[in-house]
């Protein structure tokens, strides 16, 4: 349990002395006023020169107890449509699968940088949503088209 | 020719040829054999068996121990290490990624060994003595800890943690996710493995226990020519060199040291005389409601227009569906529109769509009756193998009481006790010598078969009622007892026998399904 804040202590503080550009993760401030360290809120920006390009998608971050043993559980608020994105908003990707690629080792910046790069490369090969997949399976130029409406609607500032 | 055959074919050491003797001597005992040792050793037969073990439905295997499965891994970790010229625990990892095929580990290694080590995740090599150290300045990356006093280890990759963290990682691993051969570094895309020696430096021994008896299934897992026995906390696993390709032909039944029997090609529960793939393909039969869409097309028959479902219970030829209103002729299916004068007397008979329709309906009626008449009968064995079950809590009870009431031995009273396992016996096989019927090709061979089949039911249905007389009377059946005891198991041989031969011989056709 203490091993788990003070991880994330670290982690904040890690976060405040550098993270990439474009990004933001901060722990949420609780009714009471005080900071929650296991309920995080991040945003993740589209990278450059993809169809992803001047959006900035918010998620939220759940701690377990047993972090940094078990990964954190990473859900886009509201859900986002992409293959990968279960329609609760649960990201499915590897390293976020304690049984698949999670390694204690494994930090806050790379947990959100890992994101971003699945947002423009998503895996055919775990869909978690319907909708999303059939449509990048079966029609790039429409799934491309509501990717950039989808981007117009959650603009960076 | 790959490890797994060099393996069946390696001379065993001394320690198991004994121990193979042991299991066969058990085996032959269990299945029959020994009822007539015990009580009867005046039945001719009895010598047979005794100088020919091997019997046609008999499988040869061997029962292995945890401690033997240590054994033979630990045999074959030493065995290659000292060609490859690498410490046991690096080629425990090597073996482990390579599946146990020693030859193919040897030849690649041979040719290239980083490249091996390298994709088995050892990277390099290992330490010979890993320890853990303090370093100075140092902060792990899991929990930010920087106390100059803490212990901390790092692997050949150089991915150093404190060992509260590394400690707490291999815990998680090994007892929430069961993983044992394949844990890698805590470093975010590091895949060195890691090995057992670093691993018991690290976690204490409860740990270390649960690591080795993963690490043992993976061996078992891994190699065709070993199974678990599937009994719920049976720790045994049974070597048994029948190929898959070989299942069609032979049914082989194993047993393991705490006598739990079960079919080493699919390990379900001994299913003889009916081969792995029959069985399947019966259970799925019984299972799917394939029967019920056969049911409908025996009993109903559809309107010619909204294709609805009908079964006519009564009344007339003159159909008028529910659904569309359509009017139709229930016997030549054709609309009632056109049978003019000859209202509810249809003289169509002869038209060939007629024709047909009624003997698809046959067909489908007749194999109906054919799976019903099979099932009913497998399935009544099942359920009497059920009441089996009871019967045997009921045999203790009633050798104790006829102990008391009669000043029989215990010994004496052991004849109960045979007879309810040879009824068990007997009863699983009839259950699937109606599985295996329904598959049959009708030749002379079947009615050998049926023969066969009539006499084990009558020996087992005459045996069965003996044994429920009650207490008071089974002192004086005893010789009757024995001799239907003797009997069924005899009858049962001679199925199985028959059967197994057949097999062998690929001359028990089996119909395409």
């Amino acid at each position: 349990m203490s091993l788990c804040l003070n991880r994330l202590q670290e982690e904040r503080k890690q976060w405040r002395r550098d993270h990439p550009f474009g990004f933001f993760a901060r722990p949420v401030r609780g009714a009471n006023g005080v900071l929650d360290l296991k309920n995080w809120e991040v945003g993740i920006p589209g990278r450059d020169n993809t169809i992803w390009q001047g959006g900035l998608f918010k998620l939220t971050l759940t701690f377990p107890d047993e972090y940094p043993t078990k990964p954190p559980k990473c859900k886009f608020v509201p859900p986002l449509f992409h293959p990968n994105v279960y329609p609760s908003g649960t990201v499915c990707l590897s390293i976020l699968n304690e049984e698949e690629g999670w390694k204690p080792a494994i930090t806050i910046k790379q947990i959100l940088l890992g994101i971003q790069d699945l947002l423009n490369d998503p895996n055919p090969e775990s869909p978690a949503q319907a909708d999303a997949y059939n449509l990048f399976k079966k029609d790039r130029a429409a799934y491309e088209r509501k990717i950039k409406s989808i981007v117009k609607e959650n603009p960076a500032p | 020719m790959d490890s797994e055959d060099d393996f069946m074919s390696d001379p065993p050491s001394g320690d198991e040829i004994d121990f193979d003797e042991g299991t066969q001597d058990s085996d032959i005992g269990s299945l029959g054999g020994d009822y007539d040792h015990d009580h009867d050793g005046g039945f001719g037969y009895e010598k047979d068996i005794l100088a020919n073990p091997q019997k046609p439905f008999e499988v040869d295997y061997r029962v292995l121990s945890p401690k033997e499965i240590q054994m033979h891994q630990e045999r074959q970790f030493q065995e290659v290490s000292s060609i490859i010229e690498l410490p046991p625990e690096q080629t425990a990892i090597l073996l482990r990624y390579m599946r146990w095929n020693k030859e193919k580990l040897i030849e690649s290694y041979m040719d290239n060994p980083e490249q091996v080590l390298e994709s088995a995740g050892l990277g390099a090599t290992v330490d010979p003595s890993p320890k853990t150290e303090t370093v100075k300045g140092f902060t792990c990356d899991i929990c930010y800890e920087d106390d100059p006093a803490m212990q901390t280890y790092a692997m050949k990759c150089g991915h150093r943690y404190c060992v509260d963290c590394y400690s707490h990682y291999l815990t998680q691993k090994v007892k929430q996710e069961g993983e044992a051969a394949r844990i890698e570094c805590p470093y975010d895309g590091c895949h060195r493995i890691v090995d057992s020696k670093s691993l018991r430096l690290l976690v204490d021994q409860n740990v270390q226990d649960r690591y080795e008896v993963l690490l043992t299934r993976t061996y078992v897992d891994d190699k065709d020519n070993l199974k678990w026995c599937p009994a719920p906390e049976c720790e045994y696993a049974v070597e048994c060199s029948v190929k898959k390709r070989d299942l069609n032909r032979v049914v082989p039944t194993v047993r393991c040291a705490l006598e739990h029997s079960f079919c080493f090609g699919c390990t379900l529960a001994d299913h003889r005389p009916a081969p792995c793939s029959l069985v399947k393909m019966w259970l799925k039969k019984c299972e799917d409601d394939s029967e019920t869409s056969n049911w409908i097309s025996a009993n109903t028959k559809e309107c010619p227009k909204c294709h609805s479902t009908i079964e006519k219970n009564g009344g007339c030829n003159h159909m008028t569906c529910r659904k569309c209103k359509h009017e139709f002729c229930w016997m030549c299916m054709g609309p009632w529109s056109e049978h003019g004068t000859s209202w509810y007397n249809c003289n169509r008979f002869e038209e060939k769509s007629g024709a047909d329709a009624r003997d698809a309906q046959a067909r489908s009626r007749h194999s109906l009756e054919r799976y019903l008449h099979y099932y009913n009968r497998y399935a009544n064995h099942e359920q009497s193998a059920k009441l089996d079950k009871d019967l045997w809590v009921k045999t203790e009870k009633k050798m104790t009481s006829l102990q008391s009431q009669s000043n029989m031995s215990w010994i004496e009273v052991q004849f109960l006790d045979t007879a309810s396992k040879a009824l068990l016996a007997c009863r699983q096989t009839l259950k699937w010598t109606y599985a295996f019927a329904f598959y049959l090709e009708r030749n002379n061979m079947t009615e050998i078969f049926e023969d066969n089949q009539k006499d084990l039911e009558m020996a087992v249905e005459n045996l069965s009622q003996m044994f429920e007389k009650p207490v008071t009377e089974l002192g004086s059946l005893k010789v009757e007892i024995l001799d239907k005891t003797t009997y069924c198991n005899r009858r049962r041989e001679i199925l199985l026998s028959d059967t197994a031969e057949n097999l062998k011989k690929g001359t028990g056709c089996i119909r395409g399904h």
